[in-house]
């Protein structure tokens, strides 16, 4: 009779018992596990480098430019790390129906800011020395079938180039792939010196900047500098973190995870109760086979060991059932959402969350069991009496 | 152990009924003093509360005296911890008990083997000592049963294979047939005897059955023991 052996049958003595409250924990953990989820796809949202992102565009409307030597005046604000800019082209492809996320982009910095749009070294330098050169996502190479080197006419609805025409001459130079889903697939850069040589008017502008500051700087004092430098200028401008920006598309997301980390606490605190119970309950029907156990020389410590063990069992086995079915909810899900919300998968190091929660959880509901078990004196409850 | 002498010497044992009143105390035992001789069979006899159960709780290590000593082949154990006397209890002592408290869900085969995993034997030793314990107490054919397959008495020999089969040399029983009819009961108390004369178990029971008690090489009855402690020598109730 192996430990093993010995811990499931224990547990299997109350096999209706045994099942409802595996079930009940695995209530709590599906929850968890959704709510770990969509908590993922809102961190990959808003996390990585934008969380260390400023950007800074005209204070009155985002249709406005800036100056372009507002770039060395960002820079110069203490625990401002680099600054780029970048000019909404509003561009589309042939007909006005098929409009692009196109961006004229200033070709040294950029990238190096947004490094979530992953382009390998080769094509980044060729794009760098091609003057009409483009980066595309790959999900709009796949979409419009263009590869590396392919001309392509591209037209915008704001700017007329010098020859009087809003159609623009452009060649891919590099397609770009995503880190993480939640970041878009879909969007085009192109040289801001390009455009500024070729626009017909509004020239050294850009419309917005970007401006990626140290983790351990001030993000509230840098905002603030940022924005007094300009205050009296003729170009005022409005900084905001690209983090509260996002934030504010998924508040109502994250309003809808804490009500639920709310439920959560109080489903974990009820199952806490459940288990315990049945843990307690289990221990008492057994006290007398308890304490033959210790007769026979069974110490304390081995007796707690298996209880342990048991609450581990109950505990993981309704973990198991639970978290497998919160991925199948998951995966459906996400299909369901994936325009609205990318990134709902659960990340590995999630189980191990869960595997130090479940040890956790049975060694509080062991606790009571293992009291017991201590006190328990052998000559009281083994009177010859029954 | 270099015999298995049981000495009990100046033992008092006092229960404190409840926690905040001192008067409230139970002295069960006022220097009472015992000794059995290895290899003997002995009936403890005596009206209910006189302290039966506990003597034996003292011998067997699960219980302390409040003070006095409990010498058992040499080795003075109400000295030792918890740790200590379990393990000792491991290595030196069988019990049977009224109830069997077998566990239900482990074959007759599988309780009898529960003390040896606290031994360094292997699988198979394990299975061959189990096996070995059932057939001597002639319950080789159940070996696969559960406890709720088997009958009173049935359970009861299973029991005494459990307490047995790490080969202790002292085997302490509580009522061990109450539970059980006549005819039952003496196929137990003759196997008690067959492991007393055959094995050279030392045997302390503690019965109310006046016939079981015939089954033992010596019978103290506790209403009328005294204890000589010059001569050492116990005191033969009369019946
Ligand atoms: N844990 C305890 N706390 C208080 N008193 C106790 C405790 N255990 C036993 N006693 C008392 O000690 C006395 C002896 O008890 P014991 O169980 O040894 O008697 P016994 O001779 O075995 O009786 P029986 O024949 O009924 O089994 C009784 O008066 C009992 O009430
Ligand atoms: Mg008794």
């Amino acid at each position: 009779m192996s430990l093993f052996e010995m811990i499931i049958k224990n547990s299997f003595r109350k096999r209706i018992r045994f099942a409802l409250t595996a079930l009940s924990v695995a209530v709590a953990f599906f929850l968890l596990t959704l709510l770990a989820g969509i908590d993922h796809a809102l961190n990959s949202n808003i996390g990585g480098n934008s969380q260390f992102r400023l950007m800074t565009s005209h204070k009155v409307s985002m249709t406005q430019s800036l100056p372009i030597n507002y770039q060395k005046k960002i820079a110069k604000v203490e625990g401002v790390k680099a600054v780029t800019y970048a000019s909404w082209f509003g561009g589309y492809f042939k007909n006005e129906k098929n409009q692009l996320a196109m961006s004229a982009v200033e070709h040294t910095s950029y990238f190096s800011l947004f490094d979530e749009y992953l382009i390998s070294q080769p094509d980044l330098d060729s794009w760098k020395k091609n003057r009409i050169g483009i980066v595309i996502g790959q999900g709009v190479a796949t979409e419009f079938g263009w590869k590396l080197g392919d001309k392509i006419p591209l037209s915008s609805s704001i700017w007329m180039n010098k020859q009087g025409s809003f159609s623009w001459e452009f060649v891919v130079a590099a397609i770009y792939q995503t880190k993480g889903a939640s970041v878009d697939d879909k969007r085009i850069f192109f040289q801001h010196r390009y455009f500024d040589k070729s626009r017909a008017y509004g020239r050294n502008n850009a419309s917005w900047f970007s401006t990626q500051i140290t983790p351990e700087a001030n993000l509230d004092l840098i905002t603030n500098q940022v924005d007094a430098q300009f205050n009296n200028s003729s170009f005022a401008t409005r900084t905001t973190s690209e983090q509260v920006f996002i934030k504010e598309q998924a508040q109502q997301f994250a309003d809808m995870a804490m009500v639920i980390k709310v439920v959560l606490i109080a489903v974990f605190f009820t199952l806490l109760l459940i288990v315990c119970n049945t843990m307690v309950q289990a221990i008492r029907e057994r006290l007398n086979e308890i304490a033959m156990m210790k007769a026979l020389g069974f110490s304390s410590f081995n007796l707690i060991k298996q209880v342990y063990l048991e609450s581990f069992f109950l505990l993981s086995s309704g973990a198991f059932i639970g978290c497998l079915l919160a991925n199948i909810t998951l995966s459906q899900v996400q299909k369901l959402m994936s325009n609205f919300l990318s990134g709902i998968t659960i990340d590995p190091s999630y189980y191990f969350y869960v595997f130090c929660l479940v040890l956790f959880a049975a060694f509080i509901c062991s606790f009571f069991p293992a009291l017991t078990i201590k006190r328990l004196m052998i000559s009281n409850t083994l009177g010859a009496k029954q | 152990m270099m015999n298995n002498n049981i000495e009990l010497k100046a033992i008092n044992k006092t229960y404190q009924k409840s926690k905040n009143s001192t008067d409230n105390q139970v002295v069960v035992h006022d220097n009472f003093n015992l000794k059995i001789n290895s290899g003997e069979f002995v009936a403890l006899m005596g009206p209910s509360g006189m302290g039966k159960s506990t003597l034996l709780h003292l011998i067997g290590g699960l219980d302390k005296p409040t003070s006095g000593q409990v010498i058992i082949g040499g080795e003075q154990i109400n000295n030792l911890n918890e740790s200590q006397l379990t393990r000792w209890r491991a290595d030196n002592i069988g019990f049977v008990f009224q109830s069997h408290h077998l566990l239900p869900v482990l074959t007759a085969q599988a309780n009898v083997e529960l003390p040896l995993a606290l031994t360094h034997l292997n699988k198979s030793q394990r299975k061959h000592h189990a096996a070995t314990a059932l057939s001597l107490v002639s319950m080789a054919d159940r070996a696969k049963h559960f406890p709720k397959e088997l009958s009173g008495g049935q359970e009861q020999r299973v029991a005494i294979a459990r307490a047995i089969v790490s080969d202790p040399k002292i085997l302490l029983c509580d009522e061990p047939t109450g539970n059980l009819d006549r005819k039952t009961a003496d196929e137990i108390l003759s196997l008690l005897a067959k492991l007393n004369k055959e094995y050279g178990k030392t045997i302390v029971m503690v019965t109310h059955d006046l016939k079981a008690a015939e089954y033992a090489s010596k019978v103290i009855n506790l209403e009328t023991y005294t204890y000589d402690l010059k001569a050492h020598n116990v005191q033969e109730a009369r019946l």
